[in-house]
């Protein structure tokens, strides 16, 4: 027991915390985008997929981490762009094109995985980190929180701006009304399926970002089907934040809280079921945003394809 | 009466086709299939299963289909369509097709050989092959015990299935009789997490942040990102933590943190599978991987301290002979608790 007491151990479950909570938080957030403006993107996992793919590519052809992001949101909104030109533009159903995109994306990466890495498995150096002035020097939060790579800070600061832009600018309307009215907005002069394309864009880049967080950052090498159905927590976060960015990266942050304590009560020798304990960050996620998160409501267009005219 | 004896008639001469047709199957033996979720090229489960049916298929004359990287879906669409094509076994290598793989063995009348489900078994139809390498991970467990700088060694599984539990209980049975007084650290990523190379790295990180210097790690694709994690985290003394692999043999991706691997070649197995089709007798035993054919042994790697490898060879001709006896525990919760209290033996 006093193993897991000592700062090491400590730091380590907090930076684990990290390490889990960022790929969701991108993902939630990204997911957010396209149900705000009426778009269910079941597609998120096989972005993520693809960018995880990308990314670790980018990075290990150029020896860059940013780069490597920069993949990864290339490969996320290639994705997207056909979730968004089938279903936005020619108005397929949004569930089976997801599923299918997120199975076409695990069997390209799977494949390419094939022929590009499988006899040499090539693994990233270690990250470096960004150590935020006076608060690194804290204790276990310190070195867990404030000593990470910029993109961590990045995504936090991505999810505040997002939350002041669906309250306080003509955009977050915009994309509200796509999702609520957007035979309102259309009637205002907008295009609704531009916004709605655009949306979707946004959901693939920042899905996309999220994978490759995971292969460059999380893991330091990429492996077939390695999100493991990151994509799809992505997607409860955002349907039980119901349109609040504050509230994914709650959700995330407690996802990952409980994956780190899975771990430490395992440390710890707690002799009680493992898929007990695994059951617990799903548990917590889902009771606390369920309890906390009843008032607010989806979008009411929300997987409909919009076509004008239409009743 | 007549009724009676119409029915005695039809029930034999269904049971006489039956048995016709499954000799007749097995004297027709041409090709057998393997199917595998991930690519048979990630150093462990996936190409050790490949490579072996490879074997087999070559050393009994018989014909290969590979199809791999069919994910932990639903593969009864790849079963009907090799069922149609005419193989004659299918080797479903995955614990998550043993649900499919015996309903569309029924429904195709082909055999299939699944894991993790002895339970299973029915003549002519559905073999299993839940495999232990629980003699080759105590002799993994004597070493680590052996190299521990900490006195702390960790195992990190991503799933419990019992052919992994069986390994991780032998694991500490060998840590326990070497030295006593050494600590196990157990963590399992996830209930099946075994692409989770990201969880690989964090759940190995946390252990090696509790004082863990030897990891022994079962995990498909994750075992990559337990690699990494051993790779760019020190252990608590400042000193290098080793890895101990399962399985494959990662010699080849290796930057000097590789201990060992519980190596299996399941050639003998699946080649056993082929002679009990056409000897009609499949279905009606189970397969086991052992030391004394090779089947399991323990790489030697040049990480191996000189003087550690003669004393761990001479317990393996003890476990041979049988001086030295380990009973497989596939049951997770008997696993768990050999971690904390392992009778040294």
């Amino acid at each position: 027991m006093d193993m897991i007491l000592s700062q090491s151990f400590l730091t380590s479950l907090v930076v684990g915390l990290v390490m889990a909570g960022v790929p969701l938080l991108l993902a939630g957030l990204g997911e957010q985008i396209s149900e705000k403006a009426g778009v269910l993107n079941i597609g998120i996992e096989g972005m993520m997929l693809i960018g995880a793919y990308a990314g670790f590519l980018g990075a290990w052809q150029t020896g860059s981490l940013w780069v490597g992001f920069l993949y990864g949101i290339g490969g996320g909104m290639a994705v997207a762009l056909l979730m968004a030109v089938l279903c936005v533009r020619i108005g397929l159903s949004q569930i089976v094109i997801g599923i299918g995109l997120t199975l076409g994306a695990e069997g390209l990466t799977a494949l390419l995985h094939h022929v590009q890495f499988s006899r040499s498995y090539p693994r990233l150096p270690g990250v470096e980190t960004w150590a935020v002035p006076g608060l690194s020097a804290l204790p276990v939060v310190g070195p867990g929180l404030f000593d990470r790579h910029p993109m961590v800070y990045l995504a936090i600061a991505l999810a505040v701006i997002l939350s002041m832009l669906y309250r306080k600018t003509h955009l977050g309307l915009t994309l509200q009304a796509a999702g609520d009215k957007p035979a309102a907005l259309d009637g205002a002069g907008v295009d609704v399926l531009r916004t709605r394309f655009a949306a979707v864009l946004c959901t693939g880049a920042l899905a996309g970002l999220g994978g490759a967080f995971m292969s460059e950052v999380g893991a330091g090498l990429f492996i077939p089907f390695m999100t493991n159905g990151a994509g799809f927590i992505g997607i409860v976060l955002a349907m039980l934040a119901r349109g609040r960015p504050l509230w994914v990266l709650a959700g995330a942050a407690l996802f990952g809280a409980c994956l780190s304590m899975t771990t430490a009560l395992q440390v710890a020798g707690i002799n009680i079921p493992t898929d007990v304990i695994q059951m617990l960050p799903f548990a917590a996620v889902m009771a606390v945003l369920v309890i906390f998160g009843r008032r607010a409501s989806l979008p009411a267009a929300l997987g409909l394809p919009y076509v004008r005219g239409a009743r | 009466m007549r009724e009676l004896r119409t029915r005695l008639l039809t029930t034999l001469c269904a049971a006489a086709v039956s048995a016709f047709s499954l000799t007749a199957g097995a004297a027709e033996l041409k090709s057998i299939a393997i199917l595998v979720p991930e690519q048979g090229s990630d150093f462990g489960w996936n190409q050790q299963g490949v490579d072996s049916a490879k074997a087999a298929a070559a050393k009994t004359g018989v014909e290969l289909t590979v199809a791999q990287g069919l994910g932990y879906g639903d593969v009864r669409p790849t079963l009907r369509e090799l069922a149609e094509d005419g193989v004659g076994l299918m080797l479903c290598h995955a614990s998550g097709y043993n649900t499919a793989c015996p309903e569309i063995a029924q429904e195709m009348k082909v055999p299939v050989a699944i894991v993790d489900r002895p339970d299973l078994l029915k003549p002519g139809l559905v073999a299993d092959y839940t495999l232990s390498g629980h003699e080759g991970a105590y002799l993994a467990g004597r070493l680590a015990a052996k190299v521990s700088r900490t006195g702390t060694v960790g195992v990190v599984v991503s799933g419990e299935p019992p052919s992994w539990n069986s390994q991780s209980a032998g694991f500490a049975q060998g840590v326990k009789a070497e030295k006593p007084g050494t600590k196990i650290v157990y963590a399992v990523i996830g209930p099946a997490a075994y692409s989770d190379a990201a969880g690989g790295q964090r759940v190995t990180g946390s252990v090696i942040a509790a004082g863990a210097d030897v990891i022994f790690g079962q995990g498909n694709g994750s075992s990559f990102g337990m690699l990494q994690a051993v790779e760019t985290t020190k252990a608590v003394d400042g000193g290098k933590v080793l890895f101990i692999d399962v399985i494959g043999d990662k010699t080849t991706l290796d930057k000097g943190f590789l201990l060992t691997s519980v190596l299996w070649d399941m050639t003998p197995v699946y080649a056993s599978m082929v002679d009990d089709i056409k000897a009609g007798t499949f279905g009606t035993k189970h397969y086991k991987i052992q030391l004394s054919d090779n089947s399991v042994r323990l790489l030697q790697t040049k990480n191996v301290p000189a003087d550690a490898w003669a004393p761990i060879m001479a317990l393996r001709d003890d476990i041979i002979s049988g001086k030295i006896k380990i009973e497989p525990v596939f049951d997770a919760a008997a696993v768990r608790a050999l971690m904390t209290d392992v009778a040294a033996k």
